[in-house]
């Protein structure tokens, strides 16, 4: 049985790896992706200069911002920064996953932060997308604030 | 898809407009409790004043952008570095802009490198970065 402790600054280790399920990418992931960033571009649904249909290149980038989500409770966090460098289409009947190792943990202004480095790949390895994103942790019991 | 026209540094691209509504970010995010995405009591609890559109929509924005000037170069090949620096509400319009920053010669094409960024009804820059893809 997995256990999902909390996750704070504390148990962050700098090293650990998370990797996600595999996913597989279907017309209605495209569709929905679609809608909700308002942008149908006719590669979504018809051909593409790949061949057939591709998916918006950020289409599994949340997959790889919930890896930590695979490990630990997150009580809340922010995005603070995120690099992308996008090797592959993504096209739909591909089945992908996320792998993401923490390189970094540090303190700013009193506001914690971890930063991931990850790559989206089909299951045969070929990395699909690689990046970096850094998030902050909103611990237990406090506010952020705002801006 | 793409633009076929000479690119220029200093040359503006065309500004997107983009509503992110409760309803998109639902889409988006997936509605569960305790998100500061897609609930709206703990959104408040946690400090803000109502629900917060994903950072990561931004980088679907800015990536419609350079889809839009670069095509295939972008979804194979592009690049894209971003910061978020103001909070984006639910509800809020936002405009994406770039303006071309570098044009320089890689593998046989052209690298053209964007500083973007996108900015409320305010006048607020929300995240900035820049982005980047090839052209034949």
């Amino acid at each position: 049985m997995a256990e999902f402790p909390k996750l704070t600054y504390e148990a962050l280790t700098v090293g650990e790896t998370f990797v996600s399920d595999e996913h597989l990418v279907t017309p209605e992931d495209i569709e929905t992706y679609a809608f909700a960033v308002e942008d149908h571009h006719p590669w979504f649904f018809g051909p593409s200069p790949f061949g057939g249909p591709v998916g918006h290149p950020t289409l599994m980038a949340n997959q790889a911002l919930h890896l930590r989500h695979g490990k630990y409770i997150v009580h809340a966090g922010l995005h603070a920064k995120m690099e992308f460098a996008f090797l592959q289409p993504i096209e739909p009947g591909m089945r992908v996953r996320s792998r993401g190792r923490v390189v970094d943990k540090y303190v700013r202004r009193g506001r914690q932060y971890m930063v991931t480095e990850y790559v989206t790949e089909d299951l045969a390895g070929t990395p699909l997308v690689r990046g970096q994103f850094t998030q902050m942790l909103i611990p237990e019991g406090t506010r952020h604030g705002g801006h | 898809m793409a633009v076929t026209e000479a690119l220029a540094v200093g040359q503006e691209l065309p500004v997107l407009v983009k509503e992110p509504s409760q309803r998109r970010i639902d889409a988006y995010s997936g509605v569960r409790p305790r998100s500061i995405h897609t609930d709206e009591d703990w959104a408040r609890q946690k400090g803000f004043r109502t629900t917060l559109a994903q950072g990561m929509m931004s980088t679907a924005y800015v990536s419609e952008m350079m889809t839009r000037l670069l095509g295939a170069g972008f979804v194979k090949g592009g690049t894209m570095s971003m910061a978020f620096i103001k909070p984006v509400y639910a509800g809020d319009r936002l405009t994406v802009h770039g303006v071309v920053k570098e044009l320089r010669p890689e593998a046989g094409q052209t690298r053209v490198v964007v500083d973007v960024w996108c900015q409320n009804q305010h006048g607020e820059k929300t995240a900035v970065g820049t982005a980047s893809g090839l052209r034949a």
